[in-house]
Parts: structure tokens; C-alpha cells; sequence
């Protein structure tokens, strides 16, 4: 289950962070949200490491902890989405998909004429796609 | 083959090193053994690793062992091919023989048996024991020696070496080690090829049933284990990994079910760096291993390769992830585990791997990234065993002194319960510790957040533990789940202890007993009858704790609070320091949090400030509010238990400029009351405070603000509060920086307490003069009580955007414009034509504001000498709407009494006070003008001019001047200074002439009247006043003849009048006694003008009123009349000149006529009388005289005789000539009027054409 997604600016500041779980423990998903970018920055910082996925914008798996998962993706305008889950047996292939389909929902929402640049997304179109792409997610695939 | 196992154990234990076998043919190897053993371990040796490629090792360890050694000769051949790696790798032929025929006979066929077995590597050491000074038996060995090389050595491979025990060795040695190297290396060769074979053999056979993982493991592991004895650790630890990926390959096959293993006592202690921990043998398992024991026992090794081959970091990176996935592992089984096996192995396993790669890891030796890599594998490893700790801590009980920070609950809420089969109870004897546990529950009291913050707790637990206990225990139905949570209430509403009363059912012993060895899940007898309560469910963890912690020092670390505290500030900080060294900063910092709540929680408020302060920098740096939220009102209480005032505000204030949405009002307005109390009462010094997020500024949208030089103003900014109530500024103030200059950018404006509104608020600030140029908002700064804060921070028309959390940026529009000092109003008088002199006259000045109010505008007049101001009348102001610049057509105006006043004519009559006249308010932005009567006085009559005086008057004299000085601007800062000058005349100039009248001496007196004045004269009357000498002829009233009066005279324009006078003496004159000099001319005149354009009717005759009223005014001006002083009696007039011209050489009859003016019986004019001598003078050059030049002309000397003198000339030159003159030497010249009176010229034509030179008569 995805249990948070969000985009995070280019100066690490939190634009969007939804999380998808009943309780109310949000506090605890903005830590892991923000923790992951410390793995996003030294992948960033460390192009060597990061070798033939340099160009890539999947940064694929940040966190290899026991309970959840934490996937990156980092746009050319260095804009991270980050997306936690506790599915702890993801496909690669689902969540490179959920993050274009997310990536594309990002581009709509900061493509408005009345979005700032920089500041919090606060579109609800955008947040009602978000999660109907996380409600769909690892469907397409499995299904 | 498994069988082997202990074997091949017992060997791997007692053989670490490769063996060099000594076939001591000549019984040699006592003498020279010691020196041999010198030489090891080989210090360099170059080897082929397992693809063949070169390889070079250092310090290889070996031993020698002779042949005949117990260790080589009892082995079996099986036992010989399975172990090989221990076999020797070489062997060395030690021989020696001084006697040709001895080593043909004996020796060589020897030698021979030795060296026939292919399988060895050998080389022969031929031992030379002559010593160099006996030649004989040196040569003798030599030839032996060469004959062994012939018989053993091939060109392929020189198989022969020879000691001399007295001669130079280091040859010997270079040359036996690289023998013995070649021996090894081949030797290593082969044995990799066979055991590759047997390998690949068995690798083919994997998935058959009959195959055997032992087998395959000994073989695998012996070629490990050889490439280890040959420092060829790359290699070794190829095979480890293959083995591995064999083992787990095979280990999971579907239909072999197999013991995990595991429940041994002491297997909760993490093995994983601890290859000897158990014996093979006895974690073998039909033809495979126990996984549990198994891949510890992988990675120990691994591990140990790696730390020889000096890569620690490979070892916590390898370690992190084993650790992982071995816990996943431990997942799957952990229903046979004993209680939280999974938690404890962890916890041991990441606690070794941190200590071995630690120890082992030594710093700047490898790549600074590697370096950061490590670290945060420390890092990671020390987090991963704090989480297990803290696990297990909260299951004993604890949970209430564990932080439920976002990081604890990340990590600890989205952890599993430990899952046994059957969640352990209470054993009977514990009841008196579940009271206590109950006791301490109730005693511990909420933790309150400061500032009286109410929020949900974060979980620390994935779900609630008492309803996960209960159901992990045995039947309870899903039905009893309201019974659970109906326990749960009763525990926290304090009726507990009633429960706990109540000793828990002797079953349960079986369940404790199990405790260790949850092997079986069905043991479990019966059904619990009730559900555990939270504090029984602790106490059950803790024993069944007990029973799984095996090592000591975890168990002592959850036995008590204390000792809970100082693990988990032990794992925390480690994690912290670890993370800092690597790139992980936000890890570390956020685990600095956990250890400032624990300082917080001991008092130690320093220490969690200073990292309760780094968290909050790193939240609020990269704008992550909702954590900041979390973590401020923490930093907030220790500044305020330090008494860091300062710091304590301003974790107020930036409590208060976080986004609204995470505080409750209430909780925001109770910031504000921190802020105000501490503000206005217990603050001793004042104390400086940045606002920028919580106030911000802005100025009002529009135009700049324009100012002129030197004038104060008020400005108007709009400030935004997030205060969530009104806010009592004792005082703000406003920096404008200057966009020209940043050095000259400060100018304070002020403004008095102000009371902000949340939300928008107008401020109005006084602004003192600045210089000129254009300014934009600096820095906004006040007080409250004895806090001074100041804002940075400019928001673009809206509140204050919590989302800019970087954005400074200074807003570039200017607020205020202030001119560079430039001419703010213009004076200059209406007109410039002259005014009436002694005469009360109105001068205009023109006041024209140019672009700026004259508000209270106030003028000084001062006037300059000779002129004065008439006091007794007002002054008028009047404004002159044709100058001034808005159109009268202002649409609001109609209907409005007041509305433009540029609309009308405004006019107002003001009153000069100490020389002083204020402006009214309609004349501060039209042009006006203001009318002030002036007088200027001349005492001087004015002098007529005439052929006598030909002077006219200066215009200085009538020259005044006004200086004014106008104060104007909002508090008559500016002022404005001009001296006008003002031009007075008499309203004629009067000038006169005198002609004979030729009859009876009367002469004629035309006097000529011009205006000097742009008004119209009227002269009504005119009379003169002779002067002695001179008396009036005619009616002798002094009034002139052939004039009808009145006479006007228009501006500019000339009149005249005539007088009859003589001369003569009046009698009467003499009588009064003063001789007048002078005549007087007295005008009656009247003046009709505009005093917009020039002299006008005095000030005071306007306000008498009508035309019928009407008053003259009288001019008098002086004429100076003078008798004649030259009185010609003769005059000599030249005649005319024929009409005909001039030509020259043309004779010219030149004509002159004298006469006698009057008598000349008293003047001597020749010796005789009644003659008269002339004399004609011309240039000779031009004119040639044909009559008499001089002579006595007779002339009687009676009045009226004349005579014409006639000459003839002739003119010599063409050209305008002086023509000859006539004098009379004999007469005074001055009793001679000549006509023309001065020299003269006439034309003389050039001779006609045709004549040549001559000259007709």
C-alpha cells in the first residue's frame, strides 16, 4: 500500500505531501519523506555511484529498511517525488510507472497560469489525480 | 563425504599456511633447517589467481616439513585427493655428494625414484659443504653439481640449485624462492583445475536428488580455503559468494523442508562475524546445513576475507544488507523462534558488525566517498540495532520513556509485531511484578507538550499492542475484540488493579516454559480465559525475554529504565555521530532531536537546546513546517528553562510564523502572551528580536510617495501581522534605503504606538527630511515593552508567505521620491513698465507654486529705501486662473461652493502683519497675485529737459526695490527669496524749447510733454511758473496759448504746449524776497491706467470712488530757462549755390551775405568804420579763388545794413568738398551767427567728357 507521495522543490522545501494512511501519523511520513532526501542528495552529489543511471530520473529504491519502501524520482528541473510504501514486494516496473503517470500529473498542475513556481501545490485536480494514481497503482501491472 | 566434515573442520583449524615438503636425501636438513626457516614467510611471491593472471601476494606463510614427518606420511589417498590444498605444494631434493661415482651409483638412481612421481613439484637443492679455501673439494662438488644438472635440469626448467654452506648465499636464496614459487604456483595451478573440475561436476548434478550440498560445500570450500592459504583472498571470497548463492539457491527448494535452526540457546547472539561458533558438524542436516547457523557461518567468513583484505567498509555494507534479509528470514520462522529472537539477533548483529568494521576500519585510508559511504553504514547499522532496542524496550514496558517523535514512529509504527505463535503470559510467580508494572502505568502521567499544545500522539506501535497480544494468544475470537478494548478502558480509567488481583491461570506456566523453545506451536494448552491487560502483557514480554536474551549485557540494558536509557542514548548517538560523517546530515540531525528530548528529560536544557536548535535550522531551512511545528515548542521550553531570553522570543515568534494550519488558535494566541508578557515585564534589557516572518511590510500600491528636498512628509506602508490577535507596538519605525546608494541608505521615519491588527494593517510614519533621490523599504523596526524587533522582510501585497522561506529579495519599487532641490515656486512682479512716483500704487506680485503646495504659505515684504508700504490700505490677493495650469472646466466643481478653487477667480483681501502676509489655503496651489500699495517717494521734482539741460532722467533714480521672502512647505521648511526690483517715473518727461519769436522779444516756450507711464494722461490744466528773468507774455496767467485743455496724452505718445514768455524782470518778485531759479511747470492731469500693465490711479482715489470724485493730480517738473548768453550782431549767411552742378574747373560766383543784427555802435568791428575786412579761405588744392581773398567790405553799423560778398571759385577737384569760407578777422566770433553755422560740404561733378584741359571762361 502506498502510504505517501510528494513532491519535494528543487531547494529540498516540501511542495505537495499527501499521505494515504487512516491514522492520523503524517508527522511520521513528512520524517521519512524528508530523510529520503538525504539519499537523493548523495546519489545527486555522487554522479560516480549513480554511474549509468545518471540520466535516468527513476532513482529507484532509497531506503532498504525492513517495513517500507521509498522510491525517488527526480525531474530535469531537480523536483523530487518521493513515494513511500509498505508493500515491501514492489515491482520496479509499477513504480517507474506510477511515477511517470505521477510526473505527468506534476507537469498539469505547475503548468497552471495561477500556480507559483516554487510554492505548494494546492490544486485539488492534482490531488484528486494523485490519488487516483495511487489507488491504481501496481494494478495495470499485476492485473 | 559429510562425514568429513569435523575433519575437514579440524584441518582448516590446524593448517593456515602452505607446506613445502623436504625430501632430505642427504640428511642435510638438521645443518641447514634454521636457515631456511629464516627465509619465511616468502616476503613476495607472485602467483596465478584463479583466471590464471598474475598475481603477487605478500608474506605468504609456508613450512617445511621433511617427508619422513608424520603429518605428510599418514594420510590416505582419499583423504589425500579430498584435502588437497593441505598437501605440500613443492618439494625440495635436499642433497649433497662431493663424489662423482658415489651420485652416479647411489645418488642419482635415487633421486630418480623421488623425482618419477609427476604429481609433485620438485627441485633439487644441491648442498655444497666444501669450504672456499679447500679448491679440491669445491671443484669436486662443482663437477657433481654439474653433472645433477644435467641429469635433472632440461631446457624447459632448471630444476637444480646449489647451496654452499660457507660461500655468499643471497643468490641462493633469490634463486631457491623463485624456485619454490614456481613449484607452488604450478602446484596451486593444478589443484584449482582439479577442484574447478569436481565442482563444475557436482554444479551439473544441483538439482538431482541425490545431490549433496556438503559435498559440494568441502569442495568449495577447500578451494577457498587454498586460495586463502595462498593470500589469494579475492579468490577466496569468490567462492564464498558462490557457495552463498549455491546454498540459498538450493537451501529454499520447494519440498525440503528443513530446520531453520535457531533455537539453540545462544543463538540469539548474532555469529555472524564468528566463523567458529559452532561446528559444521553439528549444524548439518541431512545433505544440506541449518540456514540459521549456515549463512552466519557464510558470512563470518566473508567478512574475516574481507577484513584481510582490508575493506571493513565491504563488511558493514555486506553486513547491513545480511542483516536485512537474515532478519526477513528470521520473519519466515519466526513462529519456532523463541520470543523476539528476530529483535535480539538483530540488535547483537548490528552491534558486532559495528564493532568488528569499526575496529578494522581505519580512517583517510580509502576514498573520501567511500569514507562517507562507510559512515553511513555505521550510521545505518546503529539506527537499525535502535529501533530492535527500542522494539523490545516498549514491549517490556518502556514505551512511555520512548520519544514519540516522527523518527520513532517511523521506524517503530510501521514495524510488525514480533509474531510467535503464541504470544507469551504470565507466569504465576510474576504477579506481584504485573501490580507494580500496573502501579508505575498509572503513576506516569501524560506528558504534556509546552505551551499547552495538544496533539495526537505520533504511534510508536502498529497497532494497539493489547489487542495484538491477546489475539496472538491462542483462540480469542475476533468477538472478543470489544472485550479487549473493554479491558483496555477499565485498565486506563484506574479500575486495573482489581484485575491484576486475580492470579493468572496456572496454564500458563506450560506457555512460560515453552518460553524459549517456541518449537512446537501446539503445545499451547487451553484456551486463556481472559484477556492479558497491558501491564501483565509487559511483564509477560519481559520474561519471555529473559528467557531469549542470552547475552548479558542487552538483558541488563532492559532491566531497568536507566539502563534502557543509556542503550538507547548509546545507539542513538552513534547513529547520529556516524550519520554526521556521512552524507546523511538530515539523519544525524534529526537523531541529535532524540537525544536533546532525552537531555530535556534529565534537566540537561543546554545540551538539548544546542541540538533541539539544529534540528529546527534544518526543518526550517528547507521549509518543512510540520516537522518544525513539532520540534520548536520543544527548543522554546529549553530557552526558556536556561533563561535565554532572547532565544526563547524568537522561538516564539517563529512559532508564530509557521503556517497557521498547524497551531490551534488558542495555541498561537497563547505564543502572543509569552511574547507580550515577557515583553513588558521581564525582560531587563532590551532585547533584539528578527520579526521578518511574522511581520512584514509593504508600500502602499501606486506611485511612489514624491517629496521635495528638505521636506518632511508622512508615509504610509502597509503592514501585515501574524499575530493571531492585536498586537501593541510601543513604537515603529522604517529604514528607507536609497536605490542610488547603498552607503547613504538610511532614513528613519517614525511613527508612535501603533496597535496591529491581525491581518493587514496601514501604518502612517512621519518621515524626516531626507536627501534627495528615490528610496525603497529597508528594514522595519519598533519596540514592544523592551523588545526590539525589526522585519527584513517585504510581502508582496498579501500576508506573510510562509512558503518563501528563503525569499528575501528586496522589492525594487520605490516608495519615496525626493527631489533634488529644484525652484518650488516662482515670485516676480506683474509688470515692468514703471508706476506713478509719489503716488500710492499697487504692485503685483506674481506667486506661481510650481508643481507643490503652498499650504500656509507665508510672505515677507520688505521693502528697500525710498519706498514704503501703505499700511492704512489691505493688501489684496487675487488669483489669476489664466496662468494657472488646470482648465476651469473641472467637472465636480459645479454645485460645490468650495469645490476647485482654480475654477473662479478667487480674490481676498489680506492684512500685512510685521511685514508679513499669510497665504489662504485656495492660493496653495493656483498661481496669484498679490497686490501690495506702495509708495515711493522722491523728494527731487523732476528736471524737464531742454537745449540748456539735454540731460534726460535716469532710470535709477526711479528704481525701487522689494525683497520677499516666501516660507512655504509643510512646516516652512522651504523658503524662496527674490528682491524685485520696481520701476517709478514721473508720468511725463518734459522737455522744452525756446524759439525767438522775432517780435518784440517774445519768445516762444514749446513745452513737450511724453509719457513715461503705460496709462493714458489727461492733462487738465497747465501752468508756468517763471523763473527770474522771465515773464509771462500775453495774458500772464502762466497758462499757455494755442492749447485746449484737456489734452490727453496716450502711453508712450508726446504732447505739447506752447508759452508765450519775454524776458524781462518782474518787480513783484523781488518783493517776496526769494528769487526763484528755476521755472516750475504744474500739471493737472488725470490717470487712466490698469495696474495690471502699468501706472494706474492712485490706491487712494480707487477707493474714493466714482469719476465725479474725481482728484488730479498735479505734476510739477522743473524747466530751467535760460537767457541768452551768446548775442550775435552780425551774421554771415552762405548763400546758395547755383541750381546747375558743379563741375570742375567750371567758374562758381560763391556768394555771402553779412548783416548787422542789431547796433553796433559800442563794438570795435575794423579801424575804420563802416568797413568791414573778410577774408575768404579755401584749400588751395581743390578750389582756386579768382577774385580778392581779402578786404574791407563797407557795411554801416546800423541795425539791418547787410551786404553781399561775392567771389568767384573755381574747383579743382571732383567730390564732396569743403567749399570756401568767409571770415571776418576783424569781428569777436562770437558776435557772429553763421549760417550753416559749421563747415559744409558741396559737390563737385568731374569736367564734361569732351572737354580735354581746357578750361572754358
Amino acid at each position: 500500500m502506498i502510504v505517501c507521495v510528494a513532491v519535494v522543490g528543487h531547494q529540498n522545501n516540501p511542495l505537495y505531501i499527501q499521505s494515504f494512511t487512516e491514522a492520523d501519523d503524517a508527522l511520521k511520513l513528512h520524517h521519512i519523506v524528508h530523510c529520503s532526501l538525504d539519499v537523493v542528495d548523495e546519489r545527486v552529489n555522487n554522479p560516480k555511484k549513480s554511474g549509468p543511471t545518471l540520466n535516468e530520473t527513476f532513482l529507484g529504491l532509497l531506503y532498504p529498511t525492513e517495513n517500507y519502501k521509498v522510491y525517488g524520482y527526480l525531474t530535469n528541473t531537480k523536483v523530487k517525488f518521493i513515494l513511500v510504501t509498505t508493500d515491501l514486494d514492489v515491482r520496479d516496473v509499477d513504480v517507474r510507472n506510477f511515477f511517470r503517470r505521477f510526473h505527468a500529473a506534476y507537469v498539469d498542475a505547475v503548468s497552471n497560469p495561477f500556480h507559483v513556481p516554487g510554492k505548494k501545490i494546492t490544486s485539488r485536480t492534482f490531488a484528486e489525480r494523485v490519488s487516483n494514481i495511487v489507488k491504481s497503482f501496481g494494478l495495470s501491472s499485476t492485473g | 563425504m559429510a562425514n568429513y566434515l569435523a575433519q575437514f573442520q579440524s584441518i582448516k583449524n590446524s593448517c593456515d599456511h602452505i607446506v613445502i615438503a623436504v625430501e632430505d636425501v642427504s640428511d642435510l636438513w638438521p645443518t641447514v633447517k634454521g636457515r631456511f626457516d629464516e627465509r619465511l614467510p616468502f616476503r613476495r611471491a607472485c602467483l596465478n589467481n584463479k583466471t590464471r593472471n598474475p598475481v603477487f601476494v605478500e608474506n605468504l606463510n609456508a613450512e617445511f616439513i621433511l617427508t619422513t614427518d608424520s603429518r605428510l606420511r599418514s594420510r590416505f589417498p582419499q583423504e589425500q585427493s579430498l584435502f588437497w590444498f593441505r598437501e605440500p605444494y613443492a618439494t625440495v631434493v635436499l642433497v649433497t655428494c662431493e663424489d662423482l661415482d658415489e651420485f652416479k651409483t647411489i645418488l642419482k638412481p635415487r633421486l630418480k625414484l623421488i623425482v618419477q612421481n609427476d604429481e609433485r613439484e620438485w627441485f633439487i637443492v644441491f648442498v655444497s659443504r666444501a669450504h672456499p679455501s679447500n679448491d679440491s673439494a669445491t671443484k669436486s662438488a662443482k663437477k657433481v653439481y654439474d653433472k645433477v644438472q644435467v641429469e635433472f635440469s632440461t631446457k624447459k626448467r632448471e630444476r637444480c640449485c646449489k647451496f654452499d654452506i660457507h660461500g655468499p648465499e643471497a643468490l641462493f636464496w633469490e634463486d631457491l624462492e623463485s624456485k619454490i614459487m614456481e613449484c607452488v604456483r604450478n602446484t596451486l595451478d593444478r589443484r584449482v583445475q582439479f577442484y574447478e573440475d569436481e565442482i563444475r561436476k557436482l554444479s551439473e548434478q544441483r538439482f538431482m536428488p541425490i545431490w549433496n550440498f556438503c559435498n559440494f560445500f568441502i569442495l568449495k570450500e577447500s578451494l577457498a580455503f587454498m586460495f586463502e592459504m595462498a593470500h589469494l583472498y579475492e579468490d577466496a571470497l569468490r567462492e564464498y559468494d558462490e557457495l552463498e548463492l549455491c546454498y540459498l539457491e538450493t537451501v529454499n527448494m520447494i519440498g525440503k523442508q528443513r530446520d531453520f535452526g535457531g533455537v539453540e540457546h545462544g543463538d540469539d547472539q548474532a555469529a555472524l562475524l564468528n566463523p567458529g561458533n559452532k561446528p559444521l558438524s553439528q549444524i548439518v542436516q541431512d545433505d544440506s546445513f541449518r540456514e540459521f547457523e549456515f549463512r552466519q557461518y557464510l558470512f563470518a567468513y566473508q567478512s574475516k576475507l574481507l577484513f584481510k583484505l582490508n575493506r571493513p567498509f565491504e563488511v558493514a555494507s555486506r553486513g547491513y544488507s545480511f542483516v536485512i534479509s537474515f532478519s526477513k528470514s528470521l520473519t519466515l520462522h519466526e513462529h519456532k523462534l523463541p520470543f523476539c529472537m528476530r529483535e535480539v539477533w538483530v540488535i547483537t548483529a548490528c552491534w558486532d558488525l559495528i564493532t568488528a568494521s569499526s575496529s578494522e576500519y581505519k580512517a583517510g585510508v580509502v576514498a573520501p566517498d567511500i569514507e562517507k559511504e562507510f559512515y553511513r553504514l555505521q550510521g545505518d547499522l546503529f539506527s537499525l540495532g535502535r529501533v530492535k532496542f527500542l522494539r523490545l524496550a516498549y514491549l517490556v514496558g518502556y514505551g512511555n520513556d520512548i520519544e514519540r517523535s516522527p523518527v520513532n514512529s517511523a521506524s517503530l509504527s510501521m514495524l510488525p509485531w514480533p509474531r510467535p505463535s503464541v504470544w507469551p503470559s504470565v507466569p504465576t510467580e510474576a504477579s506481584s511484578e504485573v501490580l507494580e508494572k500496573e502501579k508505575l502505568i498509572l503513576q506516569t502521567t501524560p506528558k504534556t507538550k509546552h505551551f499547552g499544545i495538544q496533539r495526537k500522539k505520533l504511534p510508536l506501535e502498529p497497532t494497539v499492542l493489547l489487542r495484538e497480544a491477546n489475539r496472538r494468544r491462542a483462540s480469542l475470537s475476533a468477538g472478543n475484540a470489544f472485550e479487549i478494548f473493554d479491558g483496555h478502558s477499565v485498565m486506563t480509567d484506574g479500575s486495573g488493579p482489581d484485575g491484576s488481583s486475580k492470579s493468572p491461570n496456572p496454564q500458563k506456566k506450560v506457555g512460560i516454559s515453552m518460553s524459549r523453545t517456541f518449537s512446537s506451536p501446539g503445545n499451547f494448552e487451553g484456551p486463556p480465559d481472559r484477556p492479558m491487560r497491558i501491564a501483565e502483557i509487559h511483564v509477560a514480554a519481559q520474561h519471555a525475554l529473559q528467557g531469549t536474551i542470552s547475552d548479558e549485557d542487552l538483558w541488563k540494558s532492559l532491566s531497568t529504565v536507566e539502563e534502557f536509557e543509556k542503550k538507547y542514548l548509546e545507539l542513538t548517538k552513534g547513529a547520529a555521530d556516524n550519520y554526521h560523517r556521512s552524507w546523511w546530515k538530515r539523519h544525524g540531525v534529526v537523531l541529535d532531536g532524540e537525544i536533546a528530548a532525552v537531555c530535556f528529560r534529565h534537566g540537561n536544557f543546554d545540551q538539548a537546546a544546542k541540538s533541539y536548535e539544529k534540528v529546527c535550522a534544518l526543518y526550517a531551512g528547507e521549509g518543512w513546517q510540520e516537522l518544525l511545528a513539532d520540534v520548536l515548542p520543544n527548543l522554546a521550553e529549553c530557552q526558556k528553562m536556561l533563561n535565554d531570553q532572547a532565544g526563547y522570543l524568537s522561538s516564539c515568534i517563529r512559532l508564530l510564523s509557521l503556517d497557521k494550519s498547524l497551531f490551534l488558535n488558542k495555541e498561537r494566541e497563547a505564543f502572543q502572551a509569552e511574547l507580550v508578557r515577557l515583553a513588558h515585564s521581564e525582560l531587563k534589557d532590551p532585547v533584539p528580536l528578527d520579526v521578518s516572518s511574522l511581520i512584514t511590510f509593504s508600500g502602499i500600491p501606486g506611485p511612489p510617495l514624491e517629496l521635495c528636498d528638505g521636506d518632511p512628509g508622512t508615509l504610509s506602508v502597509t503592514v501585515w501581522s501574524g499575530f493571531p490577535d492585536d498586537m501593541t507596538l510601543d513604537s515603529v519605525s522604517l529604514t528607507l534605503m536609497a536605490t542610488f546608494n547603498a552607503d547613504v541608505g538610511a532614513k528613519a521615519v517614525r511613527s508612535t504606538t501603533a496597535v496591529l491588527k491581525p491581518g493587514r494593517n496601514t501604518v502612517t510614519l512621519s518621515l524626516l527630511p531626507p536627501k534627495p533621490g528615490s528610496y525603497v523599504l529597508g528594514v522595519l523596526t519598533g519596540q514592544i515593552g523592551q523588545l526590539r524587533f525589526r522585519s527584513h522582510s517585504f510581502s508582496k501585497g498579501g500576508p506573510a508567505d510562509s512558503d518563501d522561506f528563503m525569499s528575501y529579495e528586496k522589492p525594487t519599487r520605490p516608495i519615496l521620491k525626493v527631489f533634488k532641490p529644484r525652484a518650488l515656486v516662482d515670485l516676480a512682479a506683474v509688470i515692468s513698465s514703471p508706476l506713478l512716483i509719489n503716488e500710492i500704487q499697487w504692485t503685483g506680485i506674481v506667486v506661481r507654486p510650481i508643481d507643490y503646495l503652498l499650504k500656509g504659505a507665508i510672505l515677507h515684504i520688505d521693502t528697500g529705501p525710498g519706498l514704503s508700504i501703505e499700511k492704512s490700505f489691505v493688501i489684496e490677493m487675487e488669483s489669476c486662473a489664466n496662468l494657472s495650469q488646470s482648465e476651469p472646466d473641472t467637472p465636480n466643481s459645479s454645485g460645490s461652493q468650495n469645490g476647485s478653487p482654480t475654477a473662479y477667480k478667487q480674490s481676498e483681501q489680506l492684512t500685512l502683519e510685521d511685514g508679513k502676509v499669510n497665504f489662504p489655503d485656495w492660493a496653495s496651489d493656483v498661481d496669484s497675485v498679490i497686490w501690495v500699495p506702495i509708495w515711493a517717494k522722491s523728494d527731487s521734482l523732476p528736471r524737464g529737459s531742454s537745449s540748456v539741460s539735454p540731460q534726460r532722467p535716469n532710470m535709477v533714480d526711479g528704481m525701487r526695490t522689494i525683497a520677499l521672502n516666501l516660507e512655504f512647505g509643510a512646516s516652512h521648511n522651504q523658503t524662496f527669496e527674490r528682491t524685485i526690483a520696481v520701476h517709478f517715473s514721473d508720468p511725463f518727461h518734459v522737455s522744452s524749447r525756446v524759439i525767438d519769436r522775432c517780435n518784440e522779444g517774445t519768445l516762444l516756450l514749446q513745452v513737450i510733454l511724453q509719457s513715461q507711464v503705460q496709462a493714458t494722461l489727461t492733462v487738465y490744466d497747465a501752468w508756468l511758473e517763471l523763473q527770474d528773468g522771465f515773464v509771462h507774455a500775453g495774458r500772464g496767467d502762466g497758462r499757455p496759448t494755442l492749447v485746449s485743455f484737456p489734452l490727453a496724452v496716450s502711453p508712450t505718445s508726446k504732447g505739447g504746449i506752447i508759452f508765450n514768455i519775454s524776458l524781462g524782470r518782474t518787480i513783484g518778485k523781488d518783493e517776496n524776497g526769494a528769487e526763484q531759479p528755476e521755472s516750475i511747470l504744474n500739471i493737472r492731469y488725470g490717470i487712466s491706467g490698469d495696474r495690471t500693465s502699468g501706472a494706474h490711479p492712485p490706491v487712494a482715489m480707487e477707493y474714493s470712488g466714482s469719476d465725479s470724485a474725481r482728484k488730479d493730480l498735479t505734476f510739477r517738473s522743473v524747466l530751467v530757462l535760460q537767457r541768452p548768453v551768446l548775442d550775435p550782431c552780425m551774421a554771415v549767411g552762405f548763400l546758395p549755390l547755383p541750381s546747375v552742378d558743379l563741375r570742375v574747373g567750371q567758374l562758381v560766383p560763391m556768394k555771402w551775405r553779412v548783416e548787422i543784427l542789431k547796433d553796433m555802435e559800442d563794438k570795435e568791428i575794423s579801424k575804420h568804420n563802416e568797413e568791414v575786412l573778410y577774408e575768404v579761405n579755401a584749400n588751395p588744392e581743390n578750389w582756386m579763388i579768382a577774385g580778392r581773398k581779402r578786404g574791407y567790405i563797407p557795411l554801416s553799423k546800423k541795425q539791418g545794413s547787410r551786404i553781399v560778398i561775392s567771389v568767384l571759385c573755381v574747383p579743382l577737384v571732383a567730390g564732396y568738398v569743403r567749399p570756401p569760407q568767409l571770415g571776418l578777422p576783424n569781428v569777436d566770433e562770437s558776435d557772429i551767427s553763421c549760417n550753416p553755422p559749421g563747415p559744409h560740404l558741396v559737390c563737385i561733378m568731374p569736367p564734361a567728357l569732351s572737354s580735354s584741359f581746357c578750361i572754358p571762361v
